[in-house]
Parts: C-alpha cells; structure tokens; sequence
C-alpha cells in the first residue's frame, strides 16, 4: 500500500464557499476523499488542511500555528514513510497583512520542499516524491473578504508560474489547478464540491502517470 | 556561509516560455537523453523513461513538463493497463520540429522537408548547382526556401535546421578522391548567408546511414553493416548506434551504373533506374545478372568483416523500387542463415532525409 499526505488549507480542508471556517464538505465530497476514491484501495490518503494556512508565514492575527512549516516536520515524523507529499498552499500568503509579491511566496513553497528533502519521510528514508500544486487564481470579486485580501487576486493570477519555477528547479512535480477549477464566486476564493470532484480526479491522473513500479521498495 | 538553498530559483527549463524552440544551449543532457529514446520507443510511460533511463520520477516529471510546454512531446491517451491504473504514454510531437534536407547526388539534387518523425512533407529533385560556372543556382535556393514554405502556417519557428549531405568522391575506387567535397564546400557558407538557418554538413552515404538509424529500419538495430545502393554500392559499419565514419573513400561499382550498362546493352530503357518510380519495366536478364553481381559483392564485405565482428544484422537502403529492394534482401538473406537482411525504409531519397536527420541529432538527441 502506497500512502500519500495532502498538506493545504482551507480548500484541502473543504470549506464551503460563502460560509465559515465551521462549515466542511464531506470526506467524500472533499478533493483527499474524491483522490482516495479514484486511485482505489492501493492507496491511503491522508487529509491535512487547515484554514489559513500559509506556506512559511507565523500569522500576527491568527496565530503561528498557521504556518505551514512549523507544522509539516512533526507532520511528516507522524505520517512517515509517505511515498508523496502533495502540497497546495499560497493563496494565504497573499493577505494585505504579509505584503507579500508571488515570487516570496514560491521561496516559501521552495522552503517546504527542502524540509521534505531534508527530512526524508519516504519508505526506507528516502525523499517522498513532492507535487507542487499551485490554488486556482483567486476571483477579482472576493465579497467582504477585500480588505483582508486587498491586492490578492491580481497576484494570484501569478502563482502558478512562480510555482512552476520553483518546482522546476528543485526538480518536483507540479500540477496547476487552475487549468481544470476555478474558485467559486460566493466568496472568490473557496472552491465548491464541483470543483473538489474535478480536482480530486485531475489528481489522481497526475498521481499515476508519475508511474510507480509494482514491485515495492 | 551561504544557504544556496534560498537562491533564487533556478529553472532549467521553464524559464523561456515564449513560443518556438528554446535556444540550443541550453537544452540539457537529460532533454536529449529522453528525445533520444522517444525517437527509438515512441508511446512509453514516464515509469518506462525513469526505468530506461536511470532519472528519477520527479527529473522525468520536470523533463516531460517542459519539453511538452515547448510542443516537442505530446502526451498519449490513458491506456488502461492489464494490471494496477492507466497509463499514459509519452510520444514525440510530430509537428514539433522540421527540417530540411539536401543531398547532392552524382546527377541530381534532392530537398526535403521532413516532420519530428521523419515524415516527408516535401520532396524536390532538380539538376546539382554548378557554383562557379552560369547554372541553375538561383533555382537551388529557391527550392531550398519553397521547402522551407512548405512548413505548415505557424510553425516557421520549428525548423532545426538544414542538413547537407556531399559525396566524398564521385569515382571512388576507379579514380581515387576527386575535388567534389571542395567544389561543395562553399554551399554551407551560402546557404546559411542566403536562407539564414544553420547548415550541417556530412558526408552523404553517412547521413543516409543516421537517417535510417533515427526514422527506418535500422531503429531497433544498435549493431549493423548498412549498405548504401545508389549508382555505386557503398557500406558502412554502425556499431552501438555509432556510425563508423572512415576515411575510406572505397564503394564498388556494381550500383545502379552496372545495371544501366546491361540494361543498355540489352537496348532497354535505362532513364526509369534514375528516375526512381515506383517500379521498373521488366529488365529480364540484365536485371538478374545484375542482381546476382551485387549479392555477391554484399556477401564478400559481410565475409570480410566477419573476421573482425560479428554481423547478425545487415540494411540495404536505396531508392530503387520497394519490390526490388526486398527481392534484393530476401536473396541475400537466403545464402546468409545466420544473417538478418532488412530493406531500408522506402524512400525516394533516403540521402536527403538522412541529411535532414542531422540537425535532430545536432539538437535534439545525445551523441
């Protein structure tokens, strides 16, 4: 059995579009749900996304515990040996509060990639097979999140190509969301159970055309 | 000390992202390595090019990724596999790169324009340029640029390159080197300063021998004795993929000018052997006298060599009628039990698509 960790935010999590943090899509409607669905029972998928997860940023509102990195070591240890980490994470970097541009925030996705390599929590201690995945693009109508995101959206439209850069160089795999979902326009950032079905599946593909030999390591 | 893992990053590939091909530097051992082994195994797996090939899934994720975005490779439809999940199959795109080939023969030249895969999308055959005298030579070159019109709209930008391929002598064995390669060597300078791509030059029976070790017969076969049929009989020895290019001038007049002779002194027509058709009138006994000339200078270089390597395979390539060529085969194959004889890939100038295989393997392939 081949295991895989999916480490986002509120979008991995499942929020629902327009409501609040408390307000979740179903395991199976969620896109690790639909992901574990479609690659079958050879696989074992492992949900972790927590709203407001930034790649590398301590938040000075809602806390530090929402940054990434000082939760995916202890997070890798808990889950070893994964044979692939997914990570899609960045659309939070983008809050006013960080003044982030998206080139800094590919540095912080390339920050977590090193800690994977680092660590090596793949079977045997080798390096778990990454896949960068970058957010769909936020909408230019993000409702009464404007403030908190004032600028976000333009810079959003950037990030899979920064993304793609930084996979690129540190040579891991990379998936662009955004060419089969996009956000939804109840809150322009969030997206609904269509768009988890479609991610979840375009995924799956991804995750199999990486190929793996039948022969375990 | 530094902490070069927060440079900035580093993309060896991404970062041009314009339309077209990227620019020769900077394309990478491993791009050429995976090129290379598409050209031999087109419609493999990323698992079969990682296993192939010793890189890892992540370096074949970022190769295949790319090399896509730059239009070289497409990906294949999801084959569902008898065992585990679908796989999806990695090929060249064909219209992911041309060239143009030139190949100046004993009478005549030949220009083609061939696709990623070898295909001809354009074939000319006009009289040879006579650079120094008053001649054709405008219409040489513009039979160059017609090829290069011949590109489907939009893809200007995907020509590679053109190849030259020249005869090293015209005479070989009878008259030692002649002045040909010299009397040509100017044609690359002009060539590149007239149509402004870069021109890559080798000799002809070498080129013909590369061009059916990329797109013919000769894909599967690492170790063969190929044999060039044109007005003379030409060989050459490829060992591991590699062509061994001597500097033997030696090719055996027992080609297409042995038969002309018999066919004309047996009053027949001799113009549909240089003509290439698809088929000869039936030339009865000159034809079979000939044949059996031919076979029996192949089985001596075969004997010959034999003392030195062993040859399980030889390639008889020529653009004299399909029919013909395997007869030719199926002949010599038949006295030589231990020997695999295959016809070269038809062609109606396998010098010029040879000679447009070289500015592939000078981008795109590994050495």
């Amino acid at each position: 059995m081949r295991t895989v960790l999916c480490f986002g935010d509120s979008n991995t999590h499942g929020q629902i579009p327009g409501g609040t943090p408390l307000d979740r899509y179903g395991w199976t409607q969620r896109w690790p749900g639909v992901l574990a669905r479609a690659l079958g029972p050879k696989w074992y998928v492992i949900e972790e996304g927590l709203s407001g997860r930034t790649t590398v940023r301590d938040d000075p509102i809602e806390g530090v515990h929402k940054n990434g990195r000082r939760y995916l070591r202890p997070c890798l240890q808990s889950h070893a040996p994964l044979d692939l980490v997914i990570i899609m994470l960045g659309t939070n970097d983008l809050k006013a509060r960080f003044q982030q541009p998206p080139s800094e925030v590919a540095m912080g996705i390339g920050c977590l990639i090193h800690d994977i390599k680092e660590l090596a929590p793949g079977p045997g201690g080798h390096v778990s097979e990454v896949m960068i995945v970058a957010p769909p693009p936020m909408l230019d109508d993000i409702k009464e999140w404007e403030p908190i995101f004032s600028g976000a959206p333009e810079k959003s439209r950037r990030l899979a190509l920064e993304f793609e850069i930084m996979a690129d160089s540190l040579e891991v795999h990379f998936f662009d969301a955004g060419s089969v979902i996009t956000c939804d326009p109840l809150d322009g950032f969030h997206i609904n159970a269509e768009a988890h079905e479609a991610l979840g599946v375009a995924l799956a593909h991804e995750v199999e055309t990486i190929g793996w030999s039948d022969h375990e390591r | 000390m530094p902490d070069m893992r927060f440079a900035p990053p580093n993309p060896l590939r991404i970062a041009d992202r314009a339309a077209g091909l990227n620019a020769t530097s900077v394309r990478s051992y491993n791009e050429r390595l995976l090129l290379s082994l598409l050209l031999q195994n087109n419609g493999i797996t990323r698992l079969e090019i990682g296993e192939s090939t010793g890189l890892s899934a992540q370096t074949v994720s970022v190769l295949v990724r790319s090399l896509e975005q730059e239009g070289l490779v497409v990906k294949g439809k999801a084959q569902k596999g008898r065992v585990g999940p679908p796989t999806t199959p990695v090929s060249l795109n064909p219209e992911g790169a041309y060239s143009v080939g030139i190949s100046i023969g004993n009478k005549r030249s030949h220009i083609v324009l061939i696709d990623f895969v070898g295909t001809i999308r354009f074939h000319a055959t006009l009289p040879n340029p006579e650079p120094n005298s008053k001649s054709n030579h405008p219409e040489f070159l513009e039979t160059i640029q017609r090829a290069l019109e011949a590109l489907p709209k939009g893809t200007q930008d995907r020509l590679a390159g053109i190849g030259l391929a020249l005869p090293e002598s015209r005479s070989g064995l009878v008259a030692g080197r002649s002045e040909s390669k010299h009397k040509y060597a100017a044609l690359q300078d002009e060539i590149e300063k007239e149509i402004g791509h870069a021109v890559f030059v080798q000799n002809d029976i070498t080129a013909a021998a590369a061009g059916e070790s990329m797109f013919g017969s000769a894909k599967p076969h690492a170790d063969h004795l190929y044999f060039y049929l044109g007005h003379e009989l030409h060989s050459r020895l490829v060992l591991n993929h590699q062509i061994y290019n001597g500097n033997s001038p030696l090719s055996f007049d027992i080609g297409l000018s042995a038969l002309e002779r018999r066919v004309i002194a047996g009053r027949l027509p001799a113009e549909p052997i240089w003509d290439r058709p698809l088929s000869w009138p039936d030339y009865g006994e000159a034809l079979l006298r000939w044949e059996d000339e031919l076979i029996d200078s192949m089985r001596g270089s075969i004997a010959a060599l034999a003392q030195f390597v062993e040859i399980k395979t030889v390639i008889l390539s020529s653009y004299i009628p399909e029919d013909i060529c395997r007869d030719l085969c199926a002949k010599l194959g038949a006295l030589l039990p231990n020997v695999m004889v295959v016809a070269g890939k038809s062609s109606p100038s396998p010098k010029a698509v040879g000679a447009a295989s070289l500015p592939f393997s000078s981008r795109f392939m590994v050495e």
